[in-house]
């Protein structure tokens, strides 16, 4: 953290904090500082200054190689952004274009948790497990979303818990929503390795069709890495904790199958009628086949009994063929969510008074990091995998099966809302949008294109 | 879809080579050869939903316009896409794509006349992002060949982010390409599917230099191409009962897609010389069936209520390949 900034604001000294300089799009915000970096590049929180109870993720794209021009992992994420909208998934509040250096900003309403934090506060600092309420609502809320994604065709392919942020005090505190669409796509996606362009995607979570190498993405990808998510809620560790094999392309990940086959036993032909067709099966008969494996059965490892409903739910999950497990919306009619405690809005609350409410910290903020040090900046320094708002890109996919559940009545590809509280718009609606042609628009500058074209003249 | 060994299929239209259009081709299109199933119908059926959803918000700007040297310029981007598109071995849908943003950008804004190069930025800046959408292999700007140009990589970047803006980042759009193997399966059953499909490409990638994209939804052109793809003539009687198939079809598509069948019934005639009683005169054999004389074609017609691009006298000077440096 932060060791890109000095010579990042040295040698920029002229967009340093003299506010004539400061880019348009960005006056209307308050910088705090820094709250995360990864590959995407770093994200900022900020306050809208006509609005200051409402916190904002500002994500910087890190800018991609010269020539590339606009990159796809940007495209898609806004493109997927744009095109959905439901309670559980983070919301995309606006779309900056910084003129000068062609550089992207993504504003966010500001998720304060994700379940990373909450559950190394678990672990590491109050030592107790979370209660059954709290694991119950963050665990129906993000099948609510992914049931949401899912029904528009989207797979995330990037489950874990980083990306699975939880709102602070406000309005919608306790509140999921599933975050981080970097490789989002509605139709006929090109498969990409995961391991493309160098991101890092942790395979702890990555169901075992993939990690046998199956080429096509499903929804089901996405439902075991609920299902491995929702084990660490309960055990507050990595389910699989496999060790990553690194090395390009997407090298064959045995140690992270080994974790799994330890757990769950060895899976067989009968259980999975197309495991024999997955690539690394065959080629890797000697390792993976030959090895027999004692089972430590899963409800030890959860510490679940089989009668469990909870137990029931999680092993429908980690059901091995993709088409037998279950699916987002089956998930959400399983007999766990209607028992007691029954799940509720505000995950982090019980509603019952007395419940012991844990005091989760907040993000760590950076403010040594100025924005402005960095935004006609080129794209400098290698940056680690974070765990802050928005982990890794490596995001959502969409189907290649058309084995998806029926979509909902209402399905999101409808426009957006547009954003009540910022100024510039980002989405319209039809009557806006005309307006906006016929006006000319303050998102897109009216005179941008005369500016180009006289620019290339 | 993967497509790393993607050989680059020489484009369809230009050269007519039939023997490069294997089974990898038809992968392309979004299908494995084989049977249709009920995940197929089901999932058919909620594309053909969501056409309405992404064409409802003006997909083109009217061809009938007075602009001829915007359908010019519009045919040379073409042109310039189908080129490059078969250089890099992309994908048909992608190129369809950057055609579609093409469309969409001057429904809501316009560039001056004498701009044709701007243009031809504008071309190479659609392609770009349809690759990034499309492709798994998305080459440098620089590699994208513009014969009297050299757009430096920030000025095509610029033009990509204003195309992004001026569609509101709204990028992902069906393309006929979805459904072909669907229709061709489903109206033609056991027929010989690669040919009709191969045929079906190429009337497709013919027709958008004669409409706008957003004329007919990519389901009607779809429908329309695999049935025009057909050896024999259909009547409307004939159409009709095919398109009993897709169940969520009224009359109103029904209708659609016999004017668009009829379009491209011409298309074909003329590209492939077949004898055919609704051809007028001009459009003898005698003309080469390359794709030059179709480009330069007067194709009237009337049947159908859907506008067309004709081509008066007037634009017979339009450069078949080359825009001249303004």
């Amino acid at each position: 953290m932060g060791d890109g900034r000095a010579n990042n604001s040295n040698s920029h000294s002229n967009n340093n904090s003299s506010s004539s300089n400061k880019p348009e799009w960005l006056e209307q915000y308050d910088v705090i500082g820094k709250i995360g970096e990864g590959t995407y590049g770093l994200v900022f929180l900020a306050k809208i200054k006509s609005n200051r109870s409402k916190p904002i993720a500002i994500k910087k794209f890190k800018q991609p190689k010269d020539g590339d021009g606009v990159s796809p992992t940007a495209i898609r994420e806004i493109m997927l952004l744009r095109e959905i909208s439901h309670e559980n998934v983070v919301k995309l509040a606006n779309v900056h274009i910084n003129h000068a250096d062609m550089s992207l900003y993504l504003a966010f309403d500001y998720a304060e948790h994700d379940l990373y934090e909450i559950i190394r506060h678990h672990r590491d600092k109050v030592n107790q497990s979370i209660n059954q309420y709290t694991v119950k609502s963050l665990l129906w809320q993000l099948l609510n979303g992914l049931n949401y994604l899912h029904s528009n065709w989207i797979v995330h392919r990037d489950l874990k818990p980083s990306n699975i942020l939880v709102m602070g005090d406000g309005e919608e505190q306790g509140v999921v929503k599933i975050a981080d669409f970097g490789l989002a796509r509605i139709y006929q996606a090109p498969l990409k390795p995961l391991s493309e362009n160098g991101v890092v995607v942790t395979i702890w979570y990555r169901a075992p069709e993939l990690l046998l190498g199956a080429k096509h993405y499903t929804s089901a990808v996405d439902m075991w890495a609920v299902g491995c998510i929702f084990a660490e809620l309960l055990t507050l560790k990595p389910l699989f904790q496999g060790q990553e094999v690194k090395g390009t392309p997407n090298p064959f990940q045995l140690d992270q199958l080994d974790k799994i086959f330890k757990v769950l036993g060895h899976p067989t032909q009968e259980k999975w009628p197309t495991l024999v067709n997955l690539p690394h099966w065959q080629s890797d008969l000697q390792h993976i086949q030959g090895h027999k494996y004692e089972t430590a059965g899963l409800y030890n490892v959860v510490h679940l009994s089989p009668k469990n409903p909870a137990y029931d739910l999680l092993s429908q999950m980690l059901e091995y063929d993709p088409r037998k497990r279950l699916t987002a919306a089956q998930a959400l009619e399983h007999e766990y969510f209607r028992m007691e405690p029954l799940p509720g809005y505000n995950a982090l609350v019980p509603p019952q008074p007395g419940e012991k409410v844990v005091n989760y910290p907040t993000r760590p903020v950076d403010s040594s990091t100025d924005i402005e040090g960095t935004i006609s900046l080129q794209p400098s320094q290698p940056v680690s995998s974070g765990n802050s708002v928005s982990g890794g890109m490596q995001g959502p996919h969409v189907m290649q099966t058309r084995s998806m559940p029926r979509p909902m009545p209402m399905v999101g590809m409808q426009r957006m809302q547009p954003p009540a509280r910022c100024g510039s718009a980002s989405s319209s609606t039809t009557a806006d949008e005309k307006e906006r042609l016929r006006n000319g628009d303050d998102w897109i500058p009216s005179t941008e294109i005369k500016a180009l074209l006289s620019y290339l003249t | 879809m993967e497509k790393s060994d993607h050989t680059s299929l020489s484009d369809l239209l230009c050269e007519e080579d039939e023997s490069c259009l294997n089974e990898r081709c038809f992968q392309d299109l979004g299908f494995d050869l084989g049977c249709v199933s009920d995940f197929d119908d089901e999932y058919i059926q909620i594309l053909i939903e969501r056409e309405s959803i992404f064409q409802s918000d003006g997909n083109g700007f009217s061809m009938k316009s007075e602009k001829s040297w915007l359908n010019c310029a519009r045919l040379d981007a073409i042109t310039w896409i189908l080129e490059t598109r078969a250089f890099f071995g992309f994908h048909f849908r992608t190129a369809y794509l950057s055609i579609i943003y093409f469309d969409r950008f001057f429904s809501r804004r316009s560039i001056d006349d004498s701009k044709l190069w701007a243009i031809r930025l504008l071309s190479v800046a659609c392609l770009s992002l349809a690759v990034k959408m499309e492709e798994s292999k998305v080459p440098a700007l620089s590699e994208y060949h513009v014969d009297e140009y050299n757009f430096e990589g920030n000025v095509i970047k610029r033009m990509e982010l204003l195309v992004l803006n001026t569609l509101d980042w709204k990028m992902s759009s069906i393309t006929p390409f979805a459904y072909l193997h669907y229709f061709s399966a489903k109206f033609c059953g056991e027929l010989r599917c690669e040919e009709l499909l191969k045929r079906a490409v190429e009337l497709i990638l013919a027709v958008i230099k004669q409409i706008n994209v957003g004329e007919y939804r990519p389901s009607i052109i779809a429908a329309a191409a695999v049935l025009a793809s057909y050896e024999y003539q259909l009547t409307e009687k004939n159409v009709e009962i095919k398109m009993n198939v897709i169940s969520s079809w009224g009359s109103f598509e029904k209708e659609d897609i016999f004017s668009c069948y009829n379009l491209l019934r011409k298309i074909r005639s003329v590209k492939f010389n077949t004898p055919n009683s609704m051809i007028s005169p001009n459009l003898s054999s005698s003309q080469s069936s390359s794709i030059h004389a179709l480009e330069n074609s007067s194709i009237t017609s009337s049947v159908g209520t859907k506008r067309r691009l004709a081509y008066s006298d007037s634009d017979r000077f339009c450069p078949p390949h080359k825009i001249p440096h303004p």
